[in-house]
Formats: C-alpha cells, structure tokens, sequence
C-alpha cells in the first residue's frame, strides 16, 4: 500500500491534468450547448492559444500567467472569425458538412502552423518554475497551485457571467431553445459568435497551462482534442457542470490507472471509463434526455 | 512445308540478331560517345516533416553540407566516365510515418533513380521503408538503432549499411558506466537500485530488452527496482515518476526522445522531487534537449557518440561545427553527424567502384575500410562487419549549468581516453531519490 503523501502527490497530479481537460471540455460544451455543433479541431484551438502565449512571452518577457489572458483574447477573436466565415456557413446544410468543416481545419491549421513556427519543441519559463509550497511531507510547486487556481477563476467568471449577466442569460436561453430565444429578441447569430469565442478562449487557457507546465510543438492539440471529446461525453453533451466532474474524474482515474496499473492503461482507463457511465446512463453523467 | 521453312528462317534471323547483340559489348566500354550524367543521385531518406523532423532537418542540412563540401572539388571522380560528377541529393520524406516513408523510398528508386540510399530515421519507420530497396539500391541507414535493419532474416539485408550505434551498442557501455562509475559512490556495499522509464514502442522495448539481457547475462550487481513504460506522445510524467521515486532508485534510466525526456528530467526533480541520477540514451544529442533541460540538466548524463557542445575531442569536430553553423545558424545534431558521415562514405564507395551501378556501389560500400570521420569508431577505421554494421566508440557525458552564461555545457566523463574529467554526483543527489 502506498503511502499517503504519494496518494495525495498523485491526486494532486491527476488534478492539475484534469483542470485541462476541464477547460478543454467546457470550452466545447459552451459550442456544442448553444451552436449545436461538434468542432472537432478544438485540440488545434487549443495549440494556437500555446503558441500566442509563447510568442507574446518571447517578445515580451511579461509573466505567462498575465500572457494567458491575452491569449484568450487573441484566439477568442479567432474562434468569432471561424464560426463567422467557416461553420455559420455550412450550419443546417447536414452534420457531414459540419464535422468535415472541422476536421479539415484539424489539417489546415496545424500545417500553417508547422509551416509558420516549424514543429520545432518549445516551452514557456514560469517565473514561479523552481518554487514549491513545502508541506512538510511533500511540495507542491507553485505552477500546479496556479493552474489549478486559475481554472476555478475562470470557471467561476464563466459561472457568474451565464448566470448574472443578460447576455449569459440570453446564451442560455439560446442554448435551450433557438426559436423561444429569438422570439425573445436574442440575436441568436451574435451568441453562436459569442459561444465560440468563448469557447476558444477557454481552450486557449488550457494550451497556455499545458505550454507553462510540459514543453509543446504544434501536434499538442491531439490527444488533449480527443480526451476532451471523451470528457463531454461522459460528463453530458452540452452540460458544463457534467464536464466540470467528468475532466477532473477522467485527470485522477488517469492518473491514478498509472501508478497501479501502467502507463499503457492511461488512455485505454479513459474508454472504460466511457463505457461504464453510457451502459448506466446513456446520456451521460449530467446530459438531458431528449 | 515452305511456310514453315519460311518461319524457322525468321526465327534463325531474330536468334542471331538477339546472340549478335548480346556479344557485343557493352556500348560505354567501346564507343566513342559515352554520355557523362550530369549528376550522381543520392537519396535522402529522412523525416522532413512530422513529429522528428526537427532531427530530419538536421540529417538534411549536414547532407547538404556534405554534398556542397564533395562538390566544391568537382564531385566525385567515376573511372567509367573518366570525370568527376557532382553529387546531387533528392530528399525523400518519411513524414516520420511507415507507410509514407515506403512511397518516399519507392519514389527516390524508381522515379528519381537514386544509385544510392543515405539515412532513415526511426527503427520502425526504417525497417518499413528499407523493403523496397532490397537487393535493388544500397542503403546507409544512418539513423534507426534497431539491430533488426540488418540482421532481419524476412528479406535479404544484404544492400542494408548501419552507420549508427543499435541497441546493444550502448546500453551495454550506460550499464557497465552505472556499475563502474554510480555504483561505488552510492551503493559501495549493495546492489544498484535501477529503475527504467522508456517509450512504449518497438524502440523503447529494444533498448529495455536489450539492457535487461546484459544485465542478467553478465549477472551485473544492479538490482531493477521499477519498470515503467509510457505512450510515445506522454507528455505528463508526474505519476510515472511518483511510482518511480516510490521504489527509491539510485538512478533513472531513461529511453525516449527529445521531448519526452527533458520532461522527465524536469519533472522528476521540479515536481516530484526525485533528486537522483538520469540517464539519457544518444538520440537526445540534439541542440533542443538542451535547451528544453536549461539548469535542470546540472549533473545529469547523456549517453552519446557524437558531442558538438563538450570540449572538442577530434579534428574534424572544430570545422564541422563551424561550417555547420555557418550555414545554417544553429549548432549541429548527432543524427545530421551521422549523416554527414554516411553522406561521404558513398562518395568514396562510389568512387572505388568507378561506376554508378547499383550492385557496385553495393560491393564498394561493404569492402569500405577508411579512416574515422565525425563518428569515432573502435580501432580508428570505419569498417562494417559480417551484420554489415560499423563499431563506433560510445560517450558519457555529464551536464553542467553554468549560471554565468546560462548554458547547460556537457564533457566527456567516459571513455577514459577521451574523458575531461571524472563523474560527479550531482549536486542534489540524494540516494534512493
């Protein structure tokens, strides 16, 4: 039996990994809740918001924590103008259309990506890098106790904006229902470009993390795409408090699947995982039946 | 009856025209118009894109470089031609995939008709592509350390050169330098605790086997206390690590590239406060990993053939690198080292054949047996053997952080000819992590 401080260091681990996937996850149910589509290049979103913090922490030196929120500025604006010019334009034509639209975007921007930065490795220094919080029996580096705190704030901003503010409340009820919501006056094409500029923002703070705490080359975006997928699936298409608990369940079973059973059960532990709550609920942990 | 003298009259015509033709021979030799190619094809075969083409990048611009270097004396000299021909190199993308890697190879053979092969990296990438150059085109695999690409016994190797270290090459001298050089410092009077951490691919796997066989054949004093494998695209190694330190090790060897393994050396001290020794196989020679490791590379090992970053330790060291640099403004990889090796042994085989046929060049290449270049080879001379492999001299390096210039700076700690100085502990050691 392992002992205590080695099962908290683990579940520490497995947290950090889940406030990625968190991120990454809420970010795709903000899309999928209100435009009802899948982008299956969101891994990509996600890399490009690693790269604009990596660039702007070259040229600026400034603290990547603060560069983190440019970040999600910059790829916001990047996920209005995609959902502008590519998905507005193929929505309602067919689902084919939709996820070829996205997957196409998987190949493009991680070639113009190669081609513009090469697939060169990176890393962005945090000036916190080298300090740990000493808890006696064990540390805990800063930059774990910061992702971890920085995804609570944003998740808590998101939290406060959909519900106090008239604009979240009109993505909400955009959410539910299209029609209802533009009876109601809601410009519903200006919350498909709100849900997916957030939704990039918040997939590009999750690269940033990821970029602050494990080098990156521009195929980072892959696997985080695909566990995100796995998340909304088991936390509930379009809930965010279902990706909440299903991000940081999948970050600790991962986590903890390695220190029992392997490294080679870490991806495999995700699809059980899967399985599991759809043969028990097929909707997922917190999805709607419709 | 006068049709069928007739026939056999025909074909008694086309059997002589076809014997005449066969005994004369061959136009080049006799004819007074031989037509001198305007270039001898070299093949690069390398992953220019996807997820090593940083490493391919390096193999191709030390081609390049060797090409430049060949030519800028005229190429090399063909005694069939009577002329020096310039070399010409066409690059064949693996995009670090199998299947990819198999069109490049066909397409360099069969369309660009390339007298040679140089390159392949990747041990599972190269033993796809080197199957459609089987007992057609030569090739010099300057980048795969599966012992397989030449000892396969499934196709004929006998057109397959490994101008690079395998497997076995150095995992045996890692081994012999934790029980020589580790062991008396940490565990005088015990076994070494060992623990392996290695990608979960047919790389990661040959160099675990191939260490673990030593260990029990030479029944070495080093006791394995943990085994971990990952996936290659791992990225979070923290609890691989946890485990790890759980077991107490003495040291940490670990198996994977560039990305990889920087990460774990950071991660294993930053986060998990496993302060022991790590060791890196020589794929990792490579500008970035040390970049990536920054002070967290201070005291740590790297096992490697080719060391552009410690003191110089060969003459041609001095004017590689400069040249290297020169021309492409960073500091030169092992693998482009290797290439750019490979890249003049073909000159030289294409030379002593005096022709550019394949089998040949074939033949010239397996009876190679010239001085060292930028690989060190046991005995001084680059020779293959009955695998048609080479015998290069494998280094320990040991890496320090200097904090005035914010350099991480490797010497040479092994072999004793060539050592700068002794292992050192480093400076955060701790035993059992």
């Amino acid at each position: 039996m392992a002992e205590i401080t080695t099962l908290i260091q683990i579940f520490i681990w497995g947290l950090t990994a889940g406030c990625i996937y968190v991120l990454m996850a809420v970010g795709l149910n903000m899309i999928f809740g209100v435009m009802k589509v899948v982008n299956f290049a969101h891994g990509e979103i996600m890399m490009l918001g690693a790269f604009t913090s990596f660039w702007v922490y070259n040229y600026t030196g400034i603290n990547p924590y603060f560069i983190m929120f440019i970040s999600m500025i910059v790829v916001g604006i990047f996920g209005v103008i995609i959902e502008r010019y590519g998905f507005r334009k193929v929505l309602g034509t067919g689902k084919l259309n939709e996820i070829f639209l996205s997957l196409g975007l998987i190949y493009i921007i991680q070639n113009l990506s190669v081609k513009l930065w090469t697939d060169d490795i990176r890393k962005i220094n945090s000036p916190f890098s080298s300090m740990t919080l000493d808890l006696g029996m064990l540390n805990i580096t800063y930059d774990r106790l910061i992702a971890i705190g920085f995804t609570a704030l944003i998740l808590i901003s998101l939290y406060l904006f959909l519900t106090k503010t008239d604009v979240g409340r009109a993505l909400r009820a955009t959410s539910q229902n299209h029609e209802a919501a533009m009876l109601m006056g809601v410009n519903v094409n200006h919350m498909y470009m709100l849900s997916f500029g957030i939704g990039s923002a918040l997939a590009a703070a999750a690269g940033t993390i990821a970029a602050i705490l494990t080098p990156f080359n521009p195929y980072m975006g892959t696997i985080s795409g695909i566990m995100a997928f796995t998340v909304i699936i088991i936390g509930g298409l379009g809930s965010i408090p279902g990706a909440i608990i299903a991000g940081l369940m999948l970050g600790l079973v991962q986590n903890f699947t390695i220190f029992y059973f392997g490294g080679a059960w870490k991806d495999a532990v995700a699809f059980v995982l899967l399985i599991i709550v759809l043969i028990i609920k097929p909707t997922g942990l917190f999805g709607e039946e419709h | 009856m006068k049709n069928v003298k007739g026939n056999i009259l025909i074909i008694l015509l086309i059997l002589a025209a076809i014997i005449s033709a066969g005994c004369t021979a061959p136009s080049d030799e006799v004819s007074d118009k031989i037509v001198v190619p305007n270039s001898i094809k070299i093949g690069l075969v390398a992953p220019l894109s996807g997820g090593a083409s940083s490493t391919g990048n390096d193999m191709k611009q030390a081609a390049i470089l060797a090409v430049e270097e060949i030519n800028a004396n005229g190429g090399v000299f063909v005694k069939k031609y009577d002329a020096k021909i310039p070399l010409e190199l066409v690059e064949g993308d693996t995009q670090t995939s199998p299947t990819e890697g198999v069109t490049a190879v066909e397409r360099l053979i069969s369309r660009d008709n390339v007298v040679v092969l140089v390159g392949g990296f990747s041990s599972g990438v190269t033993l796809a592509n080197q199957v459609p150059a089987v007992g057609k085109v030569p090739y010099v695999i300057t980048g795969a350390s599966s012992s397989q690409v030449t000892r396969r016994t499934d196709i004929n190797t006998s057109y397959f050169y490994h101008y690079c270290s395998t497997t076995d090459d150095y995992s045996q001298p890692i081994l012999q330098f934790f029980v020589d050089e580790l062991k008396p410092l940490v565990a005088a009077d015990r076994d070494l605790k060992l623990a392996l951490i290695y990608r979960d691919d047919a790389y990661g796997k040959g160099v675990i086997e191939s260490s673990i066989a030593y260990i029990e054949d030479n029944d070495l004093p080093i006791e394995l206390v943990a085994q971990e494998k990952y996936p290659g695209a791992e990225t979070d190694f923290h609890a691989y690590l946890t485990k790890i330190a759980d077991a107490k090790p003495d040291a940490v060897y670990t198996v994977g590239f560039v990305q990889d393994t920087a990460s774990i050396y950071i991660q294993g001290q930053r986060d998990v406060g496993l302060n022991t020794v790590y060791m890196a196989v020589e794929c990792n020679e490579d500008p970035a990993f040390y970049d990536l490791l920054g002070e967290w590379g201070d005291g740590q090992l790297l096992e490697s053939k080719f060391a552009p970053y410690a003191p110089e330790y060969t003459e041609m060291m001095k004017p590689y690198k400069d040249a290297y640099l020169a021309k492409w403004g960073v500091m030169p990889g092992m693998m482009g080292a290797d290439t750019y090796d490979g890249i003049y042994l073909v000159a030289s085989a294409i030379e002593r054949a005096g022709t550019l046929d394949r089998s040949d060049v074939n033949n010239a290449i397996k009876q190679t047996n010239e001085p060292e270049k930028l690989i060190l080879m046991e005995g001084g001379n680059i020779a293959f053997d009955e695998y048609n492999e080479i015998s290069p001299r494998i280094f320990i390096e040991q890496m320090f952080w200097n904090n005035e210039t914010e350099e991480l700076i490797p010497v040479l700690v092994l072999p004793e000819d060539l050592k700068s100085q002794d292992f050192v502990l480093p400076d955060k050691y701790e035993i059992g992590g």
